[in-house]
């Protein structure tokens, strides 16, 4: 039984913000100061961002994961829906503007970091979130087992879903975890007193900013997927090539930065061959938005085959029009 | 008496699964007729039970061969009509795939087999101080298999979120037995190029077989909080959700009983002392103690604020599970109020809470079919209950006239048809309201990739994919 026609046109998604919700639809070329001053008088804040000046849709194409995806989970989990620009020119309707779908196929994840090997974001539907009020910056330093203890310290308990970031930090050979707060400003004591009891237990010095400026860290020029527990290794390891790290600890994510160079392309990806084998055999991945995206293997060949059948269909419809501006 | 084509069958049957079980007849299959659902019945031509995970992947290898639609079950509580054979042919249930393989407290995450139960997961992190977040009210009984075929939620979705958020990786079988791992601890592509278990999770066992799951996990929170309110009316009772999903306590669950579920529940062996005649609230703030408990004060100002005379809340457990209890067994009690219900999963904006629900009252009114409310709020996510009798001609029809109607307006105001339950073959009809032509195209497009003939659960999902052997 089919109630229903097919439809002739695609839902598109219109530009809104929705403050009940929490939920912002604006172009994939918006920055963060777009964000930030259509959502900050409604106390609102979109926290998954690794660059003030870059558009959102290099920061998706550059990154999986931002510090705050400790806390709120990857880019996937945070961007609801979006417009999709398809090879044919036409534009589809992928994902929804509410924060739970199980309708259909999740073309939304699949899409959402493929690059432009399926086409391009148009708009995106953000999830927002409540902004508290007040920011701060931990910042542990000490030996390397002073910093895994403090790391564990911070997130096998249940303060772990209340730090936005918990970052290893390695940059000239010198190691910190850098912790960032972001709650109402009354709790900002509980927080700190709980800082400073980890920095006690673990034997670390503890330096905190309060009202910290949150400067995002830039676009990684490669970015490894790993186990959580893998990470401070591995930032280790790879610290004498690289000019910083940022290890999202809890993603089980490193955001590596090289230094600029005509070489850059290639040193990154003879990193990215030293450990792609490791992070294979866990089910990880890498990814740098310098170099090209890894062939498909044989056997998904045939798959993005068929997916790509459909993606590169022009069947003729009456002109796309977006539908009139609706009030959310 | 098992007639020839059956009998051919079995035979066929026994021989791809030496170890395992072959259900044949009648009794045996009557079990596998319906889902949680109830009110559909689609008799098997058979029920195996796969011995392990290798013996599920050798009966796939010879499932094509066999020229019969392939249902994977795993507890058979979905609420949409999933895992039942609506095009005949045989379901594979995965009871026997329950083992936990690993707990990693320092990689956060765990690997299970599909048929572990989702409580009994929950019992085996618990010592380890961690904890699997989705909590649908079938945890006693459901398996992770049918969480991750339906993306399933749960109560506490409303910060936790849902399956989707926490599956690292899948392994699945595919119809030629081919064996692929789609992700793992590390939760990336893998070797792939692409990342394929985005369309795993949640293709309600359209794709693919999965045998085993990489789960990420959290710590357990150390103290939690739970609020019970109560309102007079839906305005004031959405005023209280919109306040509080905007409130900087990111509480973990806000739930809505209506007046209907509250006199449900008070009259059943679940009654916990819920005033008559009300709009129920409950909701849920965890966390370390020390912030946790900073915040209780604030969070029922909130629910005062909004027009509550009676807002009670406690960190005692026995209050808290007797809450939970009601809440969840919500479902069950529907049971005893009629013979056949259908639930509905939709999902709205959350400013629309008040006149959806409203609607959702008066087509039911008008066509004298009975409907509670008992729903996540702080998603948006609705569970209008319509209560019917299936053997009353033209009860049926009434229910599928008002859920027509409810999904036009739920699309309307930008909502969608389901947020945890799934499509099953009970949501399918109105898929047409949410793809567009060039969206549709690449619907139709997945399960044309992993399962072109729709030999793996046809009819589902979108209800033209037709097996034809």
């Amino acid at each position: 039984m089919n109630v229903f026609p097919p439809m002739e046109n695609e839902r598109l998604f219109v530009p809104f913000l929705d403050e009940v919700d929490g939920t912002l639809c604006l172009p994939a070329s918006a920055t963060a100061a777009d964000i930030h001053s259509q959502v900050r008088a409604h106390r609102l804040r979109f926290p998954l961002l690794l660059d003030e000046a870059k558009p959102l849709r290099e920061q998706i194409a550059a990154a999986t994961h931002a510090p705050a995806s400790c806390r709120f989970g990857p880019y996937c989990d945070n961007i609801l829906g979006m417009n999709w620009r398809l090879p044919s020119g036409r534009i589809a309707r992928i994902g929804e503007r509410v924060v739970k779908t199980t309708t259909g196929y999740d073309w939304l994840r699949f899409l959402l970091h493929s690059g432009s090997r399926f086409g391009e974001p148009v708009d995106y539907v953000l999830r927002l979130r409540p902004d508290c009020g007040f920011t701060a910056i931990a910042v542990f330093d000490g030996s390397p087992n002073a910093l895994q203890a403090c790391v564990s310290k911070l997130l096998h308990s249940g303060w772990m879903h209340w730090w936005d970031a918990v970052d290893f930090i390695t940059e000239g050979g010198i190691s910190s975890v850098r912790v960032t707060i972001h709650c109402v400003p009354e709790e900002a004591p509980i927080f700190a007193q709980q800082l400073d009891h980890v920095a006690t237990a673990t034997s670390t010095q503890l330096t905190l900013q309060n009202h910290a400026p949150t400067a995002p860290d830039g676009l990684p020029d490669l970015v490894l997927k790993t186990t959580p527990d893998r990470v401070m290794s591995l930032a280790i390891e790879l610290a004498p090539e690289v000019v910083r790290s940022i290890g999202l600890y809890y993603n089980g994510v490193l955001h590596l930065h090289l230094s600029p160079g005509e070489d850059r392309a290639e040193r990154i990806h003879a990193l990215a061959q030293k450990v792609a084998p490791e992070l294979h055999a866990l089910g990880g991945d890498w990814h740098s938005h310098w170099l090209p995206s890894i062939p498909p293997n044989l056997t998904e060949s045939a798959w993005i085959q068929t997916l790509e059948e459909a993606i590169h269909s022009t069947i003729a419809f009456a002109s796309l029009q977006l539908p009139a501006a609706r009030v959310p | 008496m098992i007639s020839p084509v059956k009998s051919s069958l079995e035979h066929q049957l026994k021989a791809l699964l030496p170890r395992g079980r072959v259900l044949i007849s009648a009794a045996q299959l009557a079990g596998y007729g319906a889902d949680g659902l109830g009110y559909k019945n689609h008799l098997p031509d058979a029920v195996v039970i796969p011995a392990d995970a290798e013996e599920l992947a050798g009966f796939m290898c010879g499932a094509k061969a066999l020229g019969v639609p392939v249902v994977m079950r795993g507890a058979g509580t979905s609420l949409s009509g999933g895992p039942v054979a609506a095009q005949g042919g045989v379901v594979v249930h995965t009871s026997a795939l329950k083992k936990i393989l690993e707990i990693n407290t320092e990689g956060f995450w765990c690997e299970v087999e599909c048929g572990v139960g989702l409580n009994d997961l929950d019992a085996a992190l618990k010592p380890y101080g961690v904890f699997y977040p989705p909590d649908p009210s079938s945890g006693p009984v459901c398996t992770l298999g049918g969480n991750v075929a339906s993306n399933a939620g749960g109560a506490h979705c409303f910060r936790y979120g849902v399956t989707s958020n926490y599956v690292l990786g899948v392994e699945a079988v595919m119809l030629d037995g081919s064996v692929h791992c789609f992700g793992g601890p590390a939760g990336g592509r893998g070797s792939w190029r692409e990342d394929w278990k985005r369309f795993m999770i949640g293709s309600e066992g359209t794709l693919a077989a999965f045998t085993r799951f990489w789960l990420r996990l959290l710590p357990l929170p150390e103290k939690v909080w739970t609020f019970r309110a109560t309102y007079p009316d839906l305005k004031t009772t959405e005023a209280a959700i919109h306040a509080l999903v905007a409130h900087s306590s990111y509480p973990a669950a806000i739930e809505m009983l209506d007046p209907r579920g509250v006199a449900m529940v008070e009259s059943s062996q679940m009654a916990c002392g819920l005033p008559g005649g009300s709009f129920m609230l409950l909701v849920e703030i965890d966390g370390p103690e020390a912030l946790v408990n900073a915040r209780v004060e604030a969070v029922a100002e909130i629910l005062r604020h909004a027009g509550s005379q009676d807002v009670m809340f406690s960190d005692q457990d026995e209050i808290r599970k007797k809450l939970w209890k009601a809440r969840k067994a919500s479902g069950g009690l529907l049971g005893q109020l009629s013979p056949s219900y259908v639930v509905q999963d939709a999902v709205i904006p959350k400013r629309a809470l008040a006149e959806v629900l409203q609607l959702v009252y008066d087509e039911a009114d008008a066509a004298g079919i009975r409907a509670v409310n008992v729903f996540h709020a702080g998603d948006g996510n609705l569970h209008p209950n319509f209560l019917f009798d299936s053997r009353v001609p033209g009860e049926l029809e009434k229910v599928e006239l008002i859920s027509k109607r409810l999904m036009q307006r739920v699309i309307e105001v930008g909502g969608t048809l389901s947020g945890e339950h799934g499509i099953g073959n009970d949501k399918s009809a109105y898929m047409p309201l949410v793809f567009g032509p060039d969206s549709m195209r690449l619907q139709l497009a997945v399960p044309a990739a992993f399962n072109p003939a729709h030999q793996m659960n046809p009819l589902k999902v979108f209800d033209n994919r037709h097996f034809i052997a």
